[in-house]
């Protein structure tokens, strides 16, 4: 029988909470720095109110929720999908302030989408941003989706070790890395520091070469390099990476697509000194096969439907999008409208399955993730050879992950319901969609963007969009980057607050 | 005779009608596939040049959506001021041959211009700081401060362990 | 001032692990370009043939 909750268990998850506010409050300073460097004195009050309301939240919540108790699972799960509402909510007071959107409820949305890494923008006006707006809705990607805001908020002001390690798993970052919690998250900062670096210079060099003058290359380029690390894919421009009319952007744009795509264990290891990992990776070696078959499929379409003619176009335009999708970032060279009016449906629904199947496990990306496609895959070809070779043959199945782990009947089961959640999701997020009067492929492609946590629009997504369609993406970009089950788990939890009440 | 009269005055009316005018950028790539490879006109506000040697690109901004024009690098030259959080780029009409998908350029939606003006010069945009928003910042910036304070001394005096960042100082 | 003297070769080595990890991760993006690159161009090549 589940236990009644007890204020206990609320003054546990409230007070963690406000270690996540304390944190978020640190975040909204960091743009007053753009802010100077720029001369944008306007907006810096912004980023002080921002703040100033975190921390005053962080601290009435840890005092009068102080508690000595130790989080167990169900704390962490439930303080991990509320911290995932509150840090964007807070987040998105500097976005509001600025008028950057129509109101509060966009910005709450952007904030979302900075947060999880969607990308999904209902910003007015993007060309005529301010620095210092700009840069924290690319900071947001790269803070909560490339690193993690529980990673650093529990690595900064954890309690003990086993308190931060329930949180990780509740933030779908089940590593075993390291032996402490604390050096687990210095080795996830000091990868994406790296990255970062990498990605800011091959975007820099890019953007001088394209024609940007010097100081633009670099704040471009550090956008950039923090939303594609993160798989984010917010942009600098309204007309996202089209802006640069260059391939070489698009080039450095795959390069960190693809690193971000990575499991952060992956990158552990190969950094360690085992490069040859990387191709014996159950999820590389998926990742590799999916990029280039839905690569050839959409390229074959549209070039056969005399869309692209030309090998240089099927590479900028298919290509490029189909490992857009499938890292879940989200970066464009199409406009919004040719997906919705002009792409075929073929190519679409490609698409919209490799958002859907999205990067690896334990990376930036979102999705149902390879390593559980692998997973059931194989599953599904053990079954098939079980049906074919005599009864009394031992089919034993496993994958290689870093390490050979044995295909077990509890691993299928974990990745299947994943999987089914994930679909069951997509299937209302569509039919939503849908019912606000979109066409099927367009409500799936967009669904499977906000789900996936891609930001890849065919238009549906705008400033002008149903209120009920932008809570419901916003539902879909918070489920999608907790892995669907941390909200089944506080849903659990509420109700069982209101079947059994709180008790003392 | 009439014949030649009348072959004469089809090929002036071919030269006379104008060519396809965009309302506006929104429409241009709504439309794409009807305007592909037509003349079309595009007035907007200049938010990017890119120069590439000889050549270079002009992103122009209309009804929320961006175009990028390939010009010559001399009319790119004639920009001024281009659009961002403190200005308001030049207001350019540039008449050329729009692609829905340039063969040229890799499949980009782009307009190959023949005819680059400048109409209108970009302005600066004043920002001053909102004196409200200044003071509500300040109230709360010390609110915080106090509320840090306040409750750490409280915890003192109820010998709790005092959270962070309430005991950093 | 006491400093140590900065050698690349010794940082080199010591980070050589990290550093041809990095280029390795790097390289998989540019094989995964390439190959890309040319299924694109195979598939105008077979669309052109007659």
């Amino acid at each position: 029988m589940i236990p009644a909750v007890t204020r206990e268990d609320l003054k546990i998850i409230g007070y963690n909470l406000g270690k996540i506010c304390y944190v978020t409050g640190a975040v909204l300073f960091l743009p007053i720095i753009v802010a100077v460097i720029y001369s944008e004195f306007d907006t810096i009050p912004y980023f002080l109110i921002g703040s100033a309301i975190a921390f005053i939240l962080g601290c009435l919540i840890s005092h009068f929720l102080y508690t000595k108790k130790e989080m167990e699972l169900k704390h962490a799960v439930c303080m991990a999908a509320l911290a995932w509402l509150l840090a964007p909510i807070l987040a998105s007071v500097p976005i509001l302030l600025s008028n950057a959107t129509a109101s509060g409820l966009d910005a709450c949305f952007e904030s979302v989408s900075g947060f999880t890494g969607t990308g999904l923008t209902l910003t007015l006006d993007i060309d005529h941003l301010s620095h210092s707006i700009n840069f924290l809705r690319h900071f947001l990607q790269f803070f909560g989706d490339g690193i993690g805001i529980i990673v650093v908020s529990l690595s900064i002001l954890g309690k003990t070790e086993m308190s931060s390690v329930l949180a990780f798993k509740g933030e779908t970052k089940d590593m075993g890395m390291r032996p402490s919690i604390v050096r687990t998250s210095r080795m996830i900062i000091k990868i994406a520091v790296t990255f970062l670096i990498i990605g800011t210079i091959l975007f820099t060099v890019a953007g001088i070469k394209a024609g940007l003058d010097p100081g633009t290359a670099v704040f471009d380029g550090l956008n950039h390099s923090m939303t594609g690390y993160a798989t984010g894919g917010f942009s600098t421009h309204s007309q996202n990476l089209l802006y640069y009319h260059s391939v070489w952007v698009e080039v450095a744009a795959i390069v960190v697509m693809v690193i971000g795509a990575i499991n952060f264990n992956l990158h552990y290891v190969v950094l360690g000194g085992r490069r040859r990992e990387i191709l014996k990776n159950i999820e590389v070696r998926v990742l590799l096969f999916m990029l280039l078959t839905f690569g050839l499929l959409v390229s074959a379409n549209l070039l056969f439907t005399n869309f692209y003619t030309s090998g240089e176009a099927l590479f900028r335009k298919c290509v490029f999008h189909v490992i857009s999708a499938q890292t879940t970032t989200g970066f464009q060279t199409v406009s919004p409208s040719h997906f919705m009016l002009l792409w075929p449906v073929f190519s679409m629904v490609l698409l919209s399955a490799a958002m859907v199947i999205g990067g690896s496990a334990n990376s930036t990306s979102g999705g149902i993730k390879m390593l559980r496609v692998g997973v059931l895959l194989k599953s599904f070809w053990g079954d098939v050879k079980r049906a074919l070779l005599p009864k009394t043959a031992v089919v034993r199945g496993s994958f290689h992950n870093i390490e050979d782990t044995p295909l077990t009947d509890t691993v299928i089961k974990g990745a299947a319901m994943i999987t089914i959640s994930y679909l069951i999701l997509f299937s209302v997020g569509t039919a939503i969609t849908a019912a606000h009067g979109y066409g099927l492929e367009d409500s799936m492609f967009e669904t499977s963007s906000a789900l996936g946590n891609v930001g890849l629009s065919c238009g549906i997504t705008s400033p002008s969009m149903p209120a009920m369609l932008k809570v419901t993406y916003m539902f879909l970009m918070w489920a999608g980057k907790l892995e669907i089950m941390a909200v089944f788990v506080l849903f659990g939890f509420v109700i069982l607050c209101l079947r059994k009440g709180i008790k003392k | 005779m009439r014949r030649k009269v009348c072959f004469l005055a089809i090929i002036l009316l071919l030269f006379m009608i104008p060519p396809v005018s965009a309302e506006s950028g929104k429409e241009l790539v709504e439309n794409s596939v009807h305007f592909d490879n037509k003349v079309v006109t595009l007035r907007g506000e200049v938010v990017g040049v890119l120069t590439r040697g000889d050549s270079a690109w002009v992103n122009v901004l209309d009804n929320e959506v961006a175009i990028g024009v390939w010009c010559r690098a001399n009319d790119a030259k004639k920009v001024s001021v281009i659009g961002d959080y403190t200005h308001i780029g030049d207001t350019v009409e540039v008449v050329g041959t729009f692609h829905f998908a340039c063969t040229e350029h890799g499949g980009d939606l782009d307009i190959h211009a023949e005819n680059f003006t400048v109409l209108a010069s970009g302005k600066v945009v004043e920002r001053a700081p909102d004196l409200l928003t200044v003071l509500l910042s300040a109230v709360l910036v010390a609110l915080a401060i106090f509320i840090i304070f306040w409750l750490r001394r409280l915890r003192e005096e109820k010998s709790k362990i005092v959270p962070w960042p309430m005991s950093w100082t | 001032m006491g400093l140590r003297k900065f050698s690349l070769v010794n940082f080199l080595k010591k980070n050589f692990n990290f550093i041809t990890g990095i280029l390795s991760e790097i390289g998989l993006t540019l094989l995964i370009i390439a190959v890309a690159m040319f299924i694109c161009l195979l598939l105008v090549f077979i669309k052109s043939a007659p």
